[in-house]
């Protein structure tokens, strides 16, 4: 019995303290206002989990087809270089405006902080659910609306190659014509 | 009537002008960086002695160019180029990497 109603008091307590910070305004939503480590972390390891199993069993294609730098490339200056940066370029106002970062895809993975990518096919696999599912509460489009698998698989090779590009490089490959 | 009709417009511009210009000046950096121009590829700042045709990137640069050039071929004067492209220094193209070029496919 007295456990019970210890058991009742500790829920009646949680139910409380959420609904006050609920209620209360207490939160800060402004982008220019970095989460706490807890809290970063928090959401960090929830979505880095979430990716990578949503992702397991997704079948990556060949990514070494030239047609596909092409494609992805075309693809990546005119959708995601704003947010993503490119070979040169350091910042933007999406890079620098919007929390949580988009993340510098034109560096390679190790240099960007926080990150445990696992081996490259995971990696594949995560880029390609990221790619076409988005991520919630971030600026991250869900691209899978609008574009067919394929486009999104020609995403993915580029930003696998996309690290090790000059200026120049980039430039060619993402030129309409 | 009259009055309050006129009050209540003055008090929605006292309130939409402001706005207005403010976030005019809020939007008024450098417009540049906001202007996509579709440019052409540059390929003049191909460096062929530095590339290897077994890699894919150099591969899809060489498609791209070739492609550029094709379509502007009738204005090139074939007999005023000069023998740039070194190709003793090319490594041999693979012949995989070049299955997938669309004039084999038909
Ligand atoms: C409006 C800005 C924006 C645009 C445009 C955008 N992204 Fe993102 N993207 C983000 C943000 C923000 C994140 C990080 C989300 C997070 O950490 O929760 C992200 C994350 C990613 C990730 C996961 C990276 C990692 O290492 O975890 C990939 C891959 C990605 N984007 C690819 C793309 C591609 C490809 C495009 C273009 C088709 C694109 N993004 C367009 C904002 C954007």
């Amino acid at each position: 019995m007295k456990k019970l109603k210890l058991v009742l008091f500790l829920s009646v307590l949680g139910v409380g303290v959420t609904a006050a910070v609920i209620y209360s305004g207490i939160v800060n939503v402004a982008a220019d206002e970095p989460h706490s480590d807890l809290v970063y972390w928090l959401l960090e390891a929830t979505r880095e989990n979430s990716i990578t199993k949503a992702a397991e069993n997704i079948k990556v294609p060949d990514l070494t087809d030239p047609e596909l730098l092409l494609s992805g490339g075309v693809d990546y200056e005119f959708m995601c270089a704003s947010c993503h940066l490119k070979p040169g370029q350091r910042k933007s106002d999406m890079s620098l405006g919007l929390y949580p970062t988009p993340p510098n895809l034109a560096v390679s993975n190790d240099s960007h902080e926080g990150h445990e990518h696992g081996d490259d096919r995971q990696a594949d696999r995560n880029n390609f659910w990221v790619i076409k599912h988005g991520i919630k509460a971030s600026g991250m489009p869900a691209w899978g609306k609008t574009h067919d698998d394929q486009r999104i698989w020609a995403m993915v090779a580029f930003i696998k190659r996309l690290p090790s590009l000059t200026p120049e490089q980039y430039q060619i490959l993402t030129a309409i014509e | 009537m009259k009055t309050g009709l006129i009050n209540t417009i003055s008090k929605i511009a006292l309130v939409l002008i402001p706005t207005i210009t403010l976030s005019m000046a809020a939007t008024a950096h450098d417009p540049s960086m906001h202007v996509k121009k579709a440019e052409k590829a540059d390929c003049s700042k191909m460096d062929h002695s530095k590339m290897d045709m077994n890699d894919p990137v150099a591969i899809a640069m060489m498609k791209k160019c070739m492609q550029q050039a094709e379509k502007s071929n009738e204005k090139m004067d074939h007999s005023k180029m000069d023998k740039k492209m070194d190709h003793s220094k090319m490594k041999k193209m693979d012949d995989n990497n070049m299955k997938k070029d669309e004039h084999n496919n038909h």
